[in-house]
């Protein structure tokens, strides 16, 4: 039950997600209204999605949740998998920005962005499936989804593709990560 | 000269003992002159004594002390013979001695028999203070040893004539070298010396012979030495034993160690006292003389011609020089002590806190932490040559091993991972991983699983045409490598050789091969051309046969209708 008092959130849609969002809007809305129990509607006029708390809403935090699970989809996520924010608690979403980690200007950037996506995004996809996380290259930005220890390994991988490391190598290292993930359970 | 009066000497003389002792450092001309006539007048005293002497009266205007020293010499020294031939004789029949000076009572002739003795003792300091029966280390004049042993030699003749009468009787222990009695009557000397003169005192009646009081500390310790000695020095002793001790007893019977030696506290330091050794002895002689010559007695200088002072240290016992002794040593090891250490006792010393070159003289000794330079000789080689060969023939040879690592697990496998986009949701493989975890048994297959399945060898008709026709029109990376392998391309056997390699032989077996092969070819197609050709013919031949036989047939047909 909410406090009694109405909460919102408003989620700005880029422009280059309006399109998606259009054609993903009913999946979006119905685990957000049926599941959650959150009244969503889009604001075209100001270009943001609204989130309502509901009479019956049963917890405050399923606005959270739905709001951040609408700015995963903004940030350029899936909604299947933006989804599972909505499904687990201990998902986060870590981003940051190859400045960070290195500055790199021109074509050493465009490099370090080719270097993490890999030919045909084999490399992104292979760090995805290797630390079970998303992984979205928005030009500088980097956005990954996931749980806590996962996020961080996903995230040294990337940090070493950044500074320089061959693919080859961060797939090795990817592998005994995941060998040694399967150990554990 | 005119001999001054005996007034005028004595005086002078008294003058002589009235000096201070610091006045005689400085030479002094009113010094001088008293002393040249008291010693005069001395000598005038004593001229009648003697009976031939080349002077008659002492010599001193202009004279060297050491002439008069020598005046005065030749004069004493046959009188101090005399009298001690007088003494000894006095000394076995003292009744004499009282027929001698009937005038002085039995005190005076103590007296006059201890001033006998002082006034030997004057001219033994006249002579030089040499004269004393126990040998005396500090003034050693030769001549003085001389006339010192001479006159020894005749006492003793005397003591031993005396002597044997006494102690005929003792038992054959004594012969004439061992007296026991005088043993032991030296012995009582030296315990009397050491231990005070009430001691001896109370001992000297009994024996013949005591030594005198003021001699040296040293002459002690001789005599101590000395005691199974011959018997001269016994006999010296006994000489004049007899005269000091009666004179002593007279006049010193209160003596104390102070009189003597001076005051302990004060008196051990060494003042500067002007005294010879015979200091002591002139001092009693002197007391004698100035009783003669009615003077008190008192620690006086002998009247010495030269001006120059002798500064003898002064006499000390034996109990004294000991600790005197082991006070320099206290003094010694406490300075020691104090001073800073020799470098060689301190214990961390650099070069700048030694002298220079100190340590070469020093014997170091510190451990070499180096191990001594192996001498190579013949034999060693050989030895090495030796075991070298050995090991050789054996083949044992000391080849490093490599360790063996460490127990290693079984590696791990290595999953590939997936480099394809997944196809399930964040959220599935979640939930998965969620299920397999909490039941393993309703977990569905894993990735791995369907990657095996997918392994299906598909067959497809590849041609060697280059990759680049196949693949994307606009490839990443351009590559002319062809679609198929040299191996697939060309499956030959044996040694195949390019054109250029061929040797003339193998160019004639490949030409007379191909004829070969061509001629059996041709021959085949021969053959079968010529079956076909013979078919045809026959054929040929058939048709043409028909074709006649219908002719026939025809004619005759015509012929028939013709008939007809």
């Amino acid at each position: 039950m909410s406090d009694g008092k109405v909460q919102f959130r408003k989620v700005s849609v880029p422009p280059h997600r309006y399109t998606p969002l259009k054609k993903a809007w009913m999946e979006i809305y119905t685990p957000v209204y049926e599941q959650m129990k959150i009244d969503i509607r889009m604001n075209l006029k100001a270009r943001k999605v609204e989130l309502k708390t509901r009479v019956d809403t049963p917890d405050i935090s399923n606005l959270q949740k739905c709001a951040d699970f609408v700015h995963a989809f903004m940030m350029g996520f899936d909604v299947i998998d933006a989804v599972a924010l909505l499904r687990m608690d201990e998902l986060y979403v870590d981003s940051f920005e190859i400045k960070d980690v290195k500055t790199l200007k021109g074509e050493h950037k465009s490099r370090a962005i080719g270097r993490l996506s890999g030919k045909g995004g084999k490399t992104k996809f292979s760090i995805e499936n290797a630390t079970k996380t998303r992984i979205v290259l928005a030009d500088e930005k980097i956005h990954i989804l996931g749980s806590f220890r996962n996020i961080k390994i996903a995230r040294d991988a990337l940090c070493s593709l950044i500074l320089g490391a061959p693919p080859g190598k961060v797939n090795s290292k990817l592998r005994q990560v995941t060998a040694r993930s399967a150990e554990l359970f | 000269m005119g001999r001054p009066s005996e007034a005028a000497g004595m005086e002078a003389l008294h003058q002589l003992k009235s000096t201070e002792p610091p006045q005689w450092l400085a030479p002094s001309a009113s010094l001088s002159e008293s002393a040249r006539a008291a010693s005069q007048h001395l000598f005038a005293s004593l001229r009648p004594h003697v009976r031939k002497s080349p002077f008659d009266e002492l010599l001193v205007d202009n004279f060297d002390a050491e002439q008069i020293w020598q005046q005065i010499d030749l004069l004493t020294q046959p009188l101090v013979r005399s009298i001690r031939r007088r003494v000894k004789h006095w000394e076995k029949n003292p009744a004499e001695i009282e027929n001698l000076l009937p005038e002085v009572a039995d005190g005076g002739k103590k007296v006059a028999q201890g001033k006998k003795m002082e006034e030997i003792d004057d001219d033994d300091d006249d002579d030089g203070g040499d004269m004393d029966m126990d040998d005396d280390d500090d003034d050693d004049d030769e001549e003085m040893d001389v006339d010192n042993d001479g006159e020894q030699d005749g006492g003793k003749d005397e003591g031993d004539e005396s002597e044997e009468e006494e102690e005929e009787k003792s038992g054959g222990i004594e012969d004439k070298f061992l007296k026991i009695k005088e043993l032991q009557e030296h012995l009582e000397d030296e315990e009397a010396r050491h231990y005070g003169l009430d001691a001896k005192n109370k001992k000297s009646k009994k024996k013949s012979g005591s030594k005198k009081l003021e001699d040296e500390d040293d002459d002690s310790e001789e005599g101590e030495e000395d005691k199974e000695e011959d018997d001269d020095e016994d006999e010296e002793v006994d000489l004049f034993a007899g005269g000091d001790d009666e004179d002593e007893e007279d006049e010193m019977g209160n003596a104390r160690y102070e009189d003597f030696f001076g005051k302990k506290k004060g008196g051990s330091e060494p003042k500067p006292r002007f005294k010879d050794e015979l200091g002591e002895d002139s001092s009693s002689g002197e007391e004698e003389k100035e009783e003669e010559l009615s003077s008190d007695d008192d620690d006086d200088e002998e009247e010495d011609d030269d001006e120059n002072v002798n500064k003898k240290p002064k006499v000390l016992s034996t109990h004294e020089k000991e600790v005197q002794k082991i006070k320099s040593e206290i003094e010694k090891m406490e300075k020691a002590n104090l001073d800073p250490k020799t470098w060689t006792m301190q214990g961390e010393v650099t070069a700048a806190n030694r002298p220079k070159n100190s340590a070469l003289e020093v014997d170091l000794d510190f451990e070499h932490n180096v191990r001594p330079v192996p001498v190579i000789t013949e034999e060693v080689t050989q030895s090495l040559e030796e075991i070298i060969k050995k090991r050789i023939i054996e083949g044992q040879f000391d080849d490093i091993k490599r360790a063996p690592g460490l127990p290693s697990k079984a590696p791990r496998e290595l999953k590939p991972v997936d480099e394809n986009k997944s196809n399930k949701g964040l959220a599935e493989v979640y939930e998965e991983e969620f299920v397999q975890q909490t039941d393993p048994a309703a977990a569905p297959l894993s990735f791995s699983d369907e990657q095996k399945k997918e392994i299906i060898e598909d067959m497809s008709i590849q041609s060697n045409v280059p990759a680049l026709a196949m693949e994307e029109i606009a490839p990443v990376a351009v590559s002319d490598a062809a679609m198929l392998a040299p191996e697939e391309v060309f499956s030959g056997k044996g040694n195949v050789k390019a054109e250029v390699e061929l040797t003339q032989t193998e160019r004639k077996r490949r030409r007379a091969k191909k004829k070969r092969k061509f001629k059996a070819v041709e021959t085949k197609k021969m053959a079968s051309k010529k079956a076909r050709e013979d078919e045809l013919r026959k054929q040929k031949e058939g048709t043409l046969l028909v074709v006649q036989v219908t002719h026939l047939c025809c004619q005759i047909n015509v012929m028939l209708n013709q008939k007809l």
